[in-house]
């Protein structure tokens, strides 16, 4: 009789951990890979909630300079030579339809595909 | 006892199993997509169907080819040749001359709303190169001397641009293009694609399972959207002012939709202005030149006219929509409770 209840025991915890894993597997949202490109050319793939101090990437076009920040999980490009700062003023990636981008150095900052996109783009 | 346990475990298997994604249940037809840097904007293009790199290549190497016809800084370009021509008449290409004529009759048609020839006064304030200024009133006033669309005269192919005007083709350049980027998508099968030109979007056809794009609306409070608009085949364009801007010494914002009459920022009560619509040229020129007019007279211009819909942002955070939008406008997040207006005809 013992044996009975250690074993439906068993199955009843089996069974219990099994809902919870499903059910963090189903609510956990899709990697939020970022690309960092130049000219369509991948330079990083990264995921910034793996970095757990901030981080600071360089990236150069010709005489040009962009600094991008990883902090917090989160990324954006923190200082920009060129003259209308437009991609520093986009703080950090927030939507899948929306990439940061520097014109002037042909600098894009977006989702990787597997991010979980909601809308096809983005008028603005 | 074992047998019977092993059969519970085994059906708990199967219970947990089932709980996995089955993501590739229906996996997405073929998505090819290109970035490109051009007109001065980043443009993305993503088609389904198999085969269709080839079609992207095709629309990359036409919007490079409108590109050198329509810099406004290029030398080699028909614009910038235009420019510098000392008044005489100049023959230009057959997409230039439609881009001209297009442009002026749409100026006409917003009655100077939208000006091709503030080029002058815009690159005055630096807005054409990046090194923002405030020009002096008396500097603004003597350039406004040489704007004036109506002064231009197109014919055919043949343009006669007076000496000291300079055109600019920026309000409609880019929603001309994704016009005919979607026309090369169509005339090469493709019955389902999005093409972004910095923002002006132009889509072909529904998503490739049929439903509806979903198209976000930049808010000019953030960097997020207030909404999303649900549609198929239609360009969607926003002007604001938020998009371009600098503050001055004294702290006043400035930005780069000028209104043609004073030569300054428009300010007439719009942070933003959508327009839906079934070409990206009219949308374009449209977004810029109800800005301009602000609020009542967008509206009036809207009654009047057809073929097109609203979405007006107030400086008082109140949204217009026109009522062609009705059913395909969603205000999202934080712009949740904004108040919406629908306008009627």
């Amino acid at each position: 009789m013992k044996n009975i209840k250690f074993w439906y025991g068993i199955a009843g915890l089996l069974f219990i951990i099994g809902i919870a894993v499903s059910v963090w597997m189903l609510q956990k949202p899709d990697s939020s890979t970022v690309v960092i490109l130049q000219d369509g050319k991948v330079l990083y793939q990264l995921c910034p909630e793996d970095y757990k101090e901030p981080e600071m990437i360089e990236i150069g076009y010709g005489s040009g300079k962009n600094t991008i920040l990883i902090e917090d999980g989160k990324i954006c490009i923190s200082h920009a030579d060129c003259p209308d700062q437009t991609c520093v003023k986009m703080g950090y990636l927030q939507s899948s339809s929306l990439p940061i981008v520097c014109l002037p150095h042909h600098l894009v900052i977006q989702y990787g595909s597997s991010h979980a996109q909601t809308l096809d783009g983005m008028a603005g | 006892m074992i047998k019977r346990m092993s059969v519970i475990l085994f059906c708990l298997c199967l219970c947990l199993c089932g709980c996995g994604r089955q993501e590739d249940e229906n996996p997405e037809p073929d998505e090819v997509s290109r970035e490109v840097f051009a007109m001065n904007t980043y443009i993305t293009m993503t088609a389904y169907g198999t085969g269709k790199d080839s079609v992207l290549a095709s629309a990359e190497k036409r919007i490079r080819e409108l590109e050198s016809l329509w810099s406004v800084t290029d030398e080699k370009s028909e614009i910038y040749q235009l420019n510098h021509n000392g008044g005489s008449p100049f023959t230009v290409s057959e997409p230039t001359s439609e881009l001209i004529q297009f442009a002026l009759s749409m100026a006409e048609k917003t009655e100077g709303a939208l000006e091709p020839t503030i080029y002058p006064v815009l690159a005055a304030w630096g807005f054409t190169t990046d090194t923002h200024r405030v020009p002096e009133q008396k500097e603004i006033s003597r350039l406004l001397e040489n704007v004036d669309y109506k002064r231009v005269r197109a014919q055919n192919r043949e343009i006669l641009l007076p000496d000291g005007m300079q055109m600019d083709m920026g309000a409609v350049a880019k929603g001309f293009t994704g016009d005919l980027v979607a026309e090369i998508m169509k005339e090469n099968k493709v019955d389902s694609a999005i093409i972004s030109l910095g923002g002006n979007i132009q889509t072909v056809g529904t998503k490739p399972d049929g439903s509806l794009w979903r198209i976000g609306v930049q808010s000019p409070r953030g960097e997020d959207n207030f909404a999303v608009l649900e549609v198929a085949e239609c360009a969607v364009v926003t002007s604001g002012g938020y998009q371009n801007y600098f503050e001055g010494e004294d702290g006043t914002v400035y930005h780069h939709i000028l209104d043609p009459q004073t030569g300054e920022s428009a300010r007439n009560g719009l942070l933003s202005v959508t327009v839906v619509g079934k070409e990206g040229k009219v949308c374009d020129a449209l977004s810029t030149a109800l800005f301009v007019m602000g609020e009542e007279k967008a509206v009036r211009y809207w009654q009047e006219n057809s073929g097109f819909d609203l979405i007006l942002y107030t400086d008082e955070d109140k949204i217009i929509i026109t009522e062609g939008l009705e059913d395909k406008f969603n205000l999202i997040g934080e712009y949740g409770n904004l108040p919406v207006t629908v306008q009627r005809r």
